[in-house]
């Protein structure tokens, strides 16, 4: 199948935007290249776009680069049918936006796709849950297995059990895969 | 909506975007909106373990409101 393509572009994408471009402009000391995630965002802000005119929906498109990711966050009007049950909505367009910035690249893109600040708060959220289980592994000194989470949650909670000191790690397959939280041995 | 919709997202990602094609029919208990793509590309729609598929459909589903639709995906030659 066609996934064949998509497994090269990720095994190359990386090195060769630094191998290729150590010296422009665009490109700085640590090898991340603002252009190229600008780019991201326009292709991804475009594809959003077109869905919103169709589906006759309000709301502005913001964008940004956070980290090393192209961040594209579409804000205003009321956008519940974009996000949908624990954010699922939000996933999906994410995963076809990804495409649709690879279609137009040839590089895998990690772009982040927000609506209504849903991240956001499911951020400020998951991190609570993380340092809340952290604390509590602390306490009792046993695993601390969570919910099944997406993979952004998981990376959230992460850092948070990070943060306090402790380690966790992801278990399970998914859509079932959860956080583990490991008291200090 | 849901046929423009859907074709929009369709066209996004696959390398023949002049060859997608979307048609609703009508069921009893809703509709189907079939999509015709380029042999080429029915691949990349489905995506590895059907992602993208179930991508597609997640979308189409919450833009329907919970009325019935279903998404067939289908080479542009396929007849039915």
């Amino acid at each position: 199948m066609s996934n064949s393509n998509t497994e090269k572009a990720e095994d190359t994408a990386g090195s060769v935007a630094v191998a290729e471009v150590p010296e422009q402009a665009g490109a700085d000391e640590s090898g991340l290249d603002i252009e190229a995630l600008e780019r991201e965002g326009d292709i991804a802000a475009d594809y959003i776009e077109g869905l919103l005119d169709i589906a006759d929906f309000d709301g502005d498109i913001d964008m940004d680069v956070e980290g090393d990711r192209a961040m594209v966050s579409v804000v205003g009007a009321t956008l519940d049918e974009l996000i949908g049950e624990k954010g699922e909505v939000l996933e999906a367009l994410q995963e076809l936006t990804r495409l649709a910035v690879h279609r137009s690249t040839g590089n895998r893109s990690r772009l982040m796709l927000d609506v209504g600040g849903y991240r956001e708060s499911r951020r400020k959220t998951l991190s609570r849950i993380g340092a809340e289980a952290a604390a509590e592994a602390k306490k009792s000194g046993e695993v601390k297995p969570l919910a099944p989470m997406t993979p952004f949650e998981r990376k959230v909670v992460h850092d948070a059990v990070a943060a306090a000191g402790l380690r966790s790690e992801s278990e399970g397959e998914e859509p079932n895969r959860y956080v583990v939280v490991h008291p200090m041995d | 909506m849901l046929e423009e919709a859907l074709e929009h997202l369709v066209r996004g990602i696959v390398e023949n975007s002049d060859d997608v094609h979307v048609r609703a029919r009508r069921l009893r208990k809703g509709k189907v909106l079939e999509v015709r793509v380029h042999p080429d590309d029915l691949g990349k729609v489905i995506g590895r373990n059907g992602r993208t598929a179930k991508a597609l459909r997640t979308v189409v589903g919450s833009l329907a409101g919970g009325r019935y639709v279903r998404v067939d995906l289908l080479d542009l030659h396929e007849v039915r």
